[in-house]
């Protein structure tokens, strides 16, 4: 082998290498995500008074937000925990639609988990106790995908439902406009 | 060439130990009479092939023994376009006996398909197997609707009836195979599959997932009980009763745990609130010789592991890891061990 | 809005009574310019109504009204009309009907307001007034408000209002909008039932509360939107959740106390079903012990519906209560092998007691949601040489059934909307023979299912007129695609295991109302209407009834050959029972409630988004077009006749 060829081999060896390295995403089925024993944020959606910000983001939205394998997850217990029975596959029913810009109790993934968590006074069940905090995460995750709103190349680009149209996850949504513009 | 003796002393226990295996889960076991006739087949197949294997190594090694001359022979008389009065018959006669030997593995194996599909139509017992990420779900079906029984991971069948397993998936492509008693089947999501099987052999046999279906493919086993036809309506029968009731005290926290905790929300317990339909029924699951579909043989210790941790066992199962206090979990275990 | 018109044999009255049809040219020819006189002017007249664009004007003809010997409501079960609506099906025997008839064809074209009420609701709002001397008394949808307003002064002024808040988590539970499907008035006492599975008892006098009595369990996904039945000092009751994995059952309560005097459950073991010695149905596959645990899979009844969610009907002279009982849960079949015994059925139980006295299962094994709580209408109808005492119910299955009420004998099934999902009735087992092919499978989308879920028609009730002996059913045409997937049971949530897509079936239209005639089993005329009709109709003894579209118009047609005669738009669409009562100063008015919502209306009241076609069990993808062309509401209007 020439000493050109061979430098060049060695080179895209290294390159192999250093890109294997690269995790696209975190899967966490062993580890606990920090804060499993803590309980569900706060929800923002809520006058604090005597102060002028509102809290910080969970530091657990990072781990689950974009995360495909939260969001496969998650549509997976969308389906078995009955979610789809009162809010179809996002367009409401007894509960209310989940796939448009209208968010009753707040549209961040913090927000939604604490309303899957807590329940809602005209309906939404608590959660808490029937499912552990990984899951409710990766619920609102997958809730949050029905609006459209995580990285296209986190969602799942093919509809589970009978619908042959674009499923909800890739269709393009408004902007949130509520008061909840705290970036992501 | 010489043959080492030491990489032969090597494999030959391993071909021995392989042999223990002959009834368990062993392509060559006799198991159930698909098995038999699939049995006949492959001879059919390794003998016609072995003796067609055969000739053309002869056929090579005549060739190669012969090169030397020929060569010679060709280049001074320049006579290798002629073609060669035998040589033509010969290969008359090779393709002759492809033909023969083509025509006898297409009947053989139409012959088999054939007695196969008709013990499909003969059936007696109807089971519907469907496959979910990493476990098989089993319903026993029945003409009287209170006679139907569900259960997981364990599949019981009666010796010499014949039986139809109804395949069917709830999210990917997973295959059933037991090695010893018939053939792979796959069940794919959206289709309805069948495979009959008459058991000729009583005794434990062991199943695989055979389809890449995910993180715990490796996991996805089936143990198959095939019991006599007596004994198989006894097991049935205990299988339809509801779970026993808690006896002791700390069974009773158990019970209360799993009927209105997570437990719940997937798993069925009957004769109890627990009606959960997305996991394995775990009404008589003590009395099941495996846990979480092959991974773990059943004991006290491997409950224990199972109920406090299964992501550390078999990671990336949908069952999460809740996580429960060292007393939550003596309980829980203490009222599972009473579900036999 | 197309008429169409069923020729009876050569049997045909012109319009200016000639009497009947003798044949000869000059006839034929004057009756031909009758004829396309009348079709000029209906099409000019119908130019002036134009509302929505699939409705066209066709030439009008007088149908042939049914030889004398016709359907007669049974006197005991439908009474002398007093002028009062104390009941939303009129009387026991659900007529719906009202023998004032100051209201006529010749000056219904003049109906106009006379006053309004706003309910401060916006859900569906499904229930009729009721009017009792003249008061008039209205129970809205959750959150269950109940109204008196004073008929004797000008604007009908609010008398007192009565608020049993329920609890709110109940509108979590509530498969099918928050609705109220209507109150009863009886010795005194307004009585209703609210969301949260309470029945009130409230004094029609002074709105103080008499009792309440809590029978369902929101835990358990129980809640309650039925209208109550009284008769014979008890107060029939029963649940809703079909969808939510409930144990469907019935209940009386004492009048006077609230007290429960028996209960009897829809499934499970005969001792809970209260089935016992005096039960004899009809036909051997409703013959066996403990058919409610056998025809399912282990413990499967416990949680297998067939609730009570719709109509009673009673007859005062063998005391019996009728009713049918929901679905059975989950959708998804596959999950419960068996007949499913005693859902999707009709039940005659012994109003004292409870005790079944015979059971008829409509839809054994039901594959697609064919409740049987549609309305049960009692009549004698013409048999052999004498009559026969029968009901007469238009089935969410599509077919219309007479059935003898003392034994539960199906006489006749008869389709009266496009059927293909199964292939009839055999009338000597009583079995609904399904087709094959529309057999749902897990995984699997099977399509072009007629008729949809909602059925032919769904709880919306058909008003029967002793007049014409013609029952007018507003009812759906709708198809859907449904696809079974695992249900997993967890209480106080929904146990389905469906995605459905419904849409129109055969000729476009989602809609129709038909004039059938029950004794012949033929349709009379029918019009085609393009949304679902999902209210309820009223028949009058002046030859009109009156049904209301979703999109808001409330209409009148004639009775004999569906000429509409007048339509007024209401602010909202129209699922609630209209009614007609004779007010204070003797006039004849007629009284709607409008505020879409439903079933069908969810898309609106409930605000989803119509890019999901499998939203509200599917029906999103049927009435998309709805939030176009009304909006949630819930307003009472009364129309009379200005002197």
């Amino acid at each position: 082998m020439s000493s050109r060829s061979r430098v060049s081999l060695l080179v895209l060896g290294a390159a192999a290498l250093a890109l294997a390295a690269c995790n696209r995403e975190e899967h966490h089925s062993r580890a606990k995500p920090i804060g499993e024993t803590v309980p569900a944020g706060e929800s923002p959606d809520t006058i604090f008074p005597g102060s002028s910000t509102a809290p910080p983001l969970d530091p657990r939205a990072a781990l689950y937000d974009n995360n495909a394998n939260a969001i496969s997850q998650g549509q997976q217990l969308f389906l078995q925990m009955n979610c789809v029975g009162c809010h179809s596959h996002g367009g409401g029913g007894m509960g209310p639609p989940l796939m448009d810009d209208e968010w009753r109790y707040g549209g961040r993934i913090d927000q939604i988990a604490t309303t899957i968590a807590e329940g809602r006074p005209n309906g939404m069940p608590s959660w808490r106790g029937k499912l552990t905090e990984d899951q409710i995460w990766d619920l609102a995750a997958y809730v949050r995908s029905l609006s459209g709103l995580p990285s296209k190349d986190a969602v799942a680009s093919r509809s589970e439902s009978m619908s042959a149209g674009t499923p909800q996850t890739l269709t393009p949504h408004a902007e949130m406009n509520n008061s909840d513009a705290v970036p992501q | 060439m010489r043959l080492s003796a030491r990489p032969l002393a090597a494999v030959l226990p391993l071909l021995l130990a392989a042999c223990q295996y002959q009834h368990y889960q062993s392509d060559f076991g006799k198991g159930a009479v698909e098995d038999t006739q699939f049995l006949t087949l492959f001879t059919i197949f390794i003998v016609v092939c072995a003796v067609m294997y055969l000739l053309v190594i002869g056929f090579l090694f005549a060739a190669i023994l012969r090169r030397g001359r020929i060569e010679a022979n060709v280049v001074e008389s320049g006579r290798h376009h002629e073609s060669h009065p035998l040589m033509q018959s010969t290969l008359i006669g090779w393709a002759a006996l492809i033909g023969v030997g083509l025509a006898a593995l297409a009947v053989a194996s139409f012959v088999t398909d054939r007695s196969m599909a008709k013990a499909a139509t003969n059936e007696k017992l109807s089971i519907t197997l469907t496959g979910n990420q990493w476990w098989w779900d089993i319903v026993y079906n029945s003409a009287d609707a209170s006679k139907t029984l569900r259960t997981a991971n364990e599949l019981h069948l009666p010796l010499g009836v014949p039986t139809r397993i109804i395949l069917k998936s709830n999210d990917v492509i997973h295959s059933f195979w037991v090695p010893s008693l018939a053939g792979k089947q796959d069940l794919i999501p959206g289709r309805e599959n069948d495979i009959t099987i008459v058991p000729k052999r009583t005794g434990i046999y062991r199943g695989q997932c055979a389809e890449y279906c995910g993180t715990q493919h490796a996991h996805m086993s089936l143990v198959v009980v095939v019991d006599s036809y007596p004994d198989f309506i006894k097991w049935w029968g205990h299988q339809l009763q509801p779970a026993p009731a808690p006896a002791s005290p700390l069974a009773l926290a158990g019970f209360k745990y799993v009927t209105s905790g997570p437990c719940s929300s997937c798993h069925n317990i009957g004769g109890t609130q627990a009606s959960g339909q997305v996991a394995p029924d775990l009404t008589h699951l003590a009395s099941r010789k495996s846990i979480a579909a092959g991974t773990l043989p059943m004991s006290e210790g491997n409950l224990y592991g199972w109920v406090e941790d299964p992501q550390s066992l078999k990671p990336g199962v949908k069952m999460p890891t809740i996580g429960l206090p060292p007393d939550r979990l003596h309980a829980v275990v203490a009222y599972l061990e009473t579900l036999k | 809005m197309r008429i169409v018109q069923y020729r009876q044999g050569t049997q045909k009255l012109w319009a200016p009574g000639a009497g009947g049809f003798h044949g000869g040219v000059m006839r034929r020819v004057t009756g031909a310019l009758t004829v396309a006189i009348l079709s000029a002017a209906a099409t000019l007249l119908g130019a002036c109504h134009r509302s929505s664009s699939t409705q066209s004007t066709s030439p009008i003809a007088e149908g042939p009204l049914p030889a004398g010997n016709h359907a007669l409501p049974p006197a005991a079960a439908a009474p002398a009309d007093d002028g009062n609506w104390v009941m939303p099906g009129k009387n026991y025997a659900a007529t719906r009907f009202s023998a004032l008839s100051q209201i006529t064809p010749a000056n219904v074209s003049k109906l106009a307001l006379a006053f309004t009420f706003s309910t401060a609701t916006n859900k569906g709002f499904e229930a009729p007034p009721l009017v009792v001397n003249g008061t008039m008394y209205v129970i809205t949808p959750y959150p269950n408000y109940l109204y008196a307003l004073d008929l004797t002064k000008p604007g009908a002024p609010t008398k007192w209002t009565f608020k049993p808040k329920p609890a709110a988590a109940s509108q979590g539970v509530a498969c099918c909008d928050v609705v109220n499907r209507g109150a009863v008035y009886d010795n005194g006492k307004i009585f209703f039932n609210t969301l949260d599975g309470q029945t009130f008892a409230v004094d029609a006098n002074s709105g103080q509360m008499a009792w309440h009595t809590q029978l369902g369990d929101i835990q358990r996904g129980e809640t309650i939107t039925m209208a109550p039945l009284v008769a014979n000092g008890k107060v029939l009751v029963g649940n809703s959740g079909g969808e939510m994995g409930v144990r469907g059952w019935i209940a009386a309560l004492d009048e006077g106390s609230g007290k429960v005097a028996w209960k009897a459950y829809n499934t499970g073991p005969d001792k809970d079903v209260l089935i016992g010695a005096r039960f004899k149905p009809f036909y051997p596959m409703d013959q066996g012990k403990d058919l409610g645990v056998k025809s399912w899979p282990p413990d499967a009844w416990k949680i297998g519906g067939a609730t009570t969610w719709g109509w009673l009907a009673y007859d005062p002279e063998t005391h019996l209560v009728f009713y049918g009982t929901s679905n059975p849960g989950p959708w998804n079949a596959d999950q419960r092998p068996g007949d499913n015994k005693w859902s999707a059925g009709l039940f005659a139980r012994d109003v004292n007691t409870g005790e079944a006295v015979w059971h008829y299962q409509t839809t054994p094994h039901d594959l697609f949601d064919y409740d049987d709580v549609n309305e049960i209408i009692l009549a004698d109808i013409p048999w052999g040489s004498g009559r026969r005492p029968v009901l007469l119910r238009p089935d969410r299955n599509g077919y219309f059934y007479v059935m003898d009420r003392r034994t539960g004998q199906v006489l006749s099934a008869t389709p009266y909307g496009y059927i293909n999902s199964t292939k009839g009735v055999d009338l000597k087992s009583g079995r609904l023979i399904y087709v094959a092919d529309k057999e749902p499978k897990a995984g699997r989308v099977t399509r072009d299912i007629c008729p949809a879920s909602p059925g032919a028609k769904d709880w919306n009730p058909a008003a029967f007129s002793p007049v014409t002996g013609l029952v007018y059913i507003p009812h759906n045409n709708l198809c859907m695609d449904f696809s079974g997937v695992q249900a997993n049971y967890i209480s106080g949530t929904p146990y389905v295991g469906a995605d459905v897509k419904m849409y129109a079936g055969p000729g476009g239209n989602r809609g129709v109302f038909t004039a059938w005639d029950p004794v012949n089993r033929r349709p009379v005329w029918e019009i085609k209407e393009d949304l679902p009709l999902w209210s309820p109709a009223l028949a009058t003894a002046g030859n009109l009834v009156f049904y209301g579209t979703m999109d808001g118009w409330f209409k009148a047609v004639d009775a004999r050959n569906g000429k509409l005669l007048w339509q007024f738009k209401a602010g909202s669409g129209i699922i609630g029972q209209p009614i007609s009562y004779r007010g204070p100063d003797g006039r004849q008015y007629i009284a709607v409630v409008a505020g879409v919502g439903g079933w069908a209306g969810a898309i609106v009241s409930a605000q989803m988004d119509p890019h999901d076609p499998t939203g509200a069990l599917g029906f999103a993808n049927a009435v998309k077009d709805l939030p176009m062309k009304t909006t949630a509401g819930g307003i009472l209007y009364v129309f009379t006749v200005p002197r």
